[in-house]
């Protein structure tokens, strides 16, 4: 008897056809955003080399509401990307500490604390919060 | 022991959507309906075997432990990777498809052709290598050394997570989760020696780069072995092989051939 | 006998490293940066003259000024142009080498950008 398999191909769509693979195109759209978020700071950094009220320019053009509206949706993706990548550092990079494994939730809560603890500095040193007192 | 047949039809009955593959007749797959007796126990391989005594003795598909260890029942239950009989109808109170296991050809209805997957595995040398065996002397491992590749040692070679990788069905060349996570265990083993004869094909583009950590090989696994945690600290260790290659000497070239047909 | 062929290995490694530390960059900086640059004067988290040009030339042209260049425009660079050459593998658009070159090099071009600029605003 003949084999005759049956060879199937991948759709174009495969990505939109279960749940893990929507998630996972997400993740990956994350950085689309992002590269706007990147192109405004680039464009900052020509502004700041071009004087003063070239930067003051870039500032105003910040406030513009697409463009805010565009890195408003930057900081969503980015948040999106931490929640992902913070869960799979334990994976890819497990501590022992002792002889044992680190628990999982804490290195994911660890990085959390971090972000929290770079926005302090950050704000710290963009002197927003001497600033402001 | 449970029979298939000793299921009373005066139990709810539900809807299930069978992929059928008959190379015969078929140029591509049909879905076919039967209406399956059920109750709280009734398995996914338990309902396939109703049908095919009761409904239709053609319909082919793997099974053999009925317990979760051989490996061989693997379906896609609503496009989801699954073992037949680790999957139960009690879940799918709305009706369920059954399909062949994605991203490998279809033989017949349920069957596959798992041979891919067995190429990539025997490429990798999932085997104690360089061991030195002496018949007095036990090889000692502390149970440190055991927990670090233990996880990775729990394989049952199912083939779900080949099914619910896209990069494997992009790219069949593609080694694969199950097959890198045993090269994993084995190179995490401090009995093996076989670390340098599998590095060059996991350093390679089909190996552990062809990987972009989609995850849902782990989440599909029935074992808890975490293929995608396998091969992203595959990534580092591949890394450092390389950097280590990069500032050592040139060295004889024993490189391993890759086999092609 | 089957015809042999040498594994080669791969480049990857390089393009994942900036990848990996392009993507804790993003993870742990950008949502900070975002909500203090974007939204800080909005929400009143900085007052006008935090972000003026004499504090911000003076912040960012000092000589770690390139640290926080690196860490906010040229890992995260690597990090999104690396997505995008698996993205375009994944949806089946481009799995050429041109595909590879064009998403690395614009990465590159555009640090060597944001690497002038730098230099342009610390030494003129
Ligand atoms: S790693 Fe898990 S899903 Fe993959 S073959 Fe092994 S047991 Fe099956
Ligand atoms: S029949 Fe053996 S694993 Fe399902």
């Amino acid at each position: 008897m003949s084999r005759k398999p049956y060879q199937p191909s991948m759709p174009a769509n495969w990505w939109l056809k279960h749940p893990a693979y929507r998630f996972y195109m997400l993740r990956e759209a994350t950085v689309l955003p992002l590269l706007f978020f990147i192109g405004s700071l680039l464009y900052g950094l020509y502004c700041l080399s071009q004087g003063e009220a070239s930067w003051l320019g870039w500032l105003n053009w910040m406030q513009q509401p697409w463009v805010m509206a565009l890195n408003a949706l930057a900081l969503l993706a980015s948040l999106f990307h931490a929640f992902t990548f913070f869960r799979l550092f334990p994976q890819v990079m497990p501590l022992r500490l002792g002889g044992r494994t680190l628990p999982a939730s804490w290195m994911v809560a660890g990085q959390w604390l971090g972000v929290l603890l770079v926005f302090l500095a950050l704000w710290w040193l963009l002197g927003g919060y001497h600033g402001s007192n | 022991m449970k029979q298939p047949d000793s299921i009373p039809s005066d139990k709810q009955h539900l809807s299930m959507t069978v992929q059928r593959y008959r190379p015969e007749q078929d140029d591509a797959p049909v879905w076919q309906s039967y209406q399956v007796p059920y109750d709280d126990s009734t398995s996914v391989l338990d309902a396939l075997h109703w049908i095919k005594e009761q409904q239709d003795s053609s319909l082919a598909y793997r099974w053999s432990c009925r317990m979760a260890i051989c490996g061989s029942c693997g379906v896609m239950v609503d496009g989801t990777p699954k073992l037949g009989c680790k999957t139960f109808l009690r879940d799918y109170p709305k009706g369920l498809k059954v399909a062949a296991l994605a991203n490998f050809p279809i033989e017949k209805d349920l069957i596959v052709d798992m041979n891919q997957f067995l190429h990539h595995l025997t490429a990798l040398k999932p085997y104690l290598i360089g061991q030195p065996s002496s018949a007095s002397e036990p090889n000692r491992q502390s149970p440190e050394q055991v927990k670090r590749y233990q996880q990775f040692a729990n394989c049952i070679n199912c083939g779900l997570c080949y099914s619910a990788c896209p990069q494997f069905g992009l790219n069949p060349e593609f080694l694969g989760p199950a097959a890198i996570a045993l090269a994993h265990r084995y190179n995490l083993d401090s009995r093996d020696q076989g670390k340098a004869e599998r590095q060059p094909a996991l350093n390679s583009k089909n190996g552990v780069w062809s990987c972009t950590f989609v995850g849902f090989c782990s989440t599909v696994c029935p074992k808890g072995v975490d293929p995608a945690a396998a091969i992203n600290q595959g990534k580092i260790v591949s890394t450092m092989d390389g950097v280590i290659q990069w500032f050592s000497p040139k060295q004889l070239d024993t490189t391993p051939q890759e086999p092609t047909s | 006998m089957a015809a042999t062929k040498r594994y080669q290995r791969s480049d990857e490694p390089i393009w994942w490293s900036l990848f990996s530390a392009g993507g804790v960059c993003v993870a742990m900086l950008i949502p900070a940066l975002i909500v203090l640059l974007v939204f800080g004067p909005w929400l009143g988290l900085l007052s006008a003259e935090a972000l003026s040009y004499q504090r911000m030339s003076a912040l960012l042209y000092h000589p770690l000024g390139v640290l926080f260049i690196g860490a906010v425009i040229i890992l995260p660079l690597f990090h999104a142009m690396h997505r995008i050459h698996h993205g375009l593998h994944d949806l089946q658009w481009a799995h050429s080498s041109l595909a590879k070159w064009l998403c690395y090099g614009s990465a590159v071009l555009l640090s060597l950008l944001a690497l002038g600029l730098w230099l342009l605003g610390v030494f003129v």
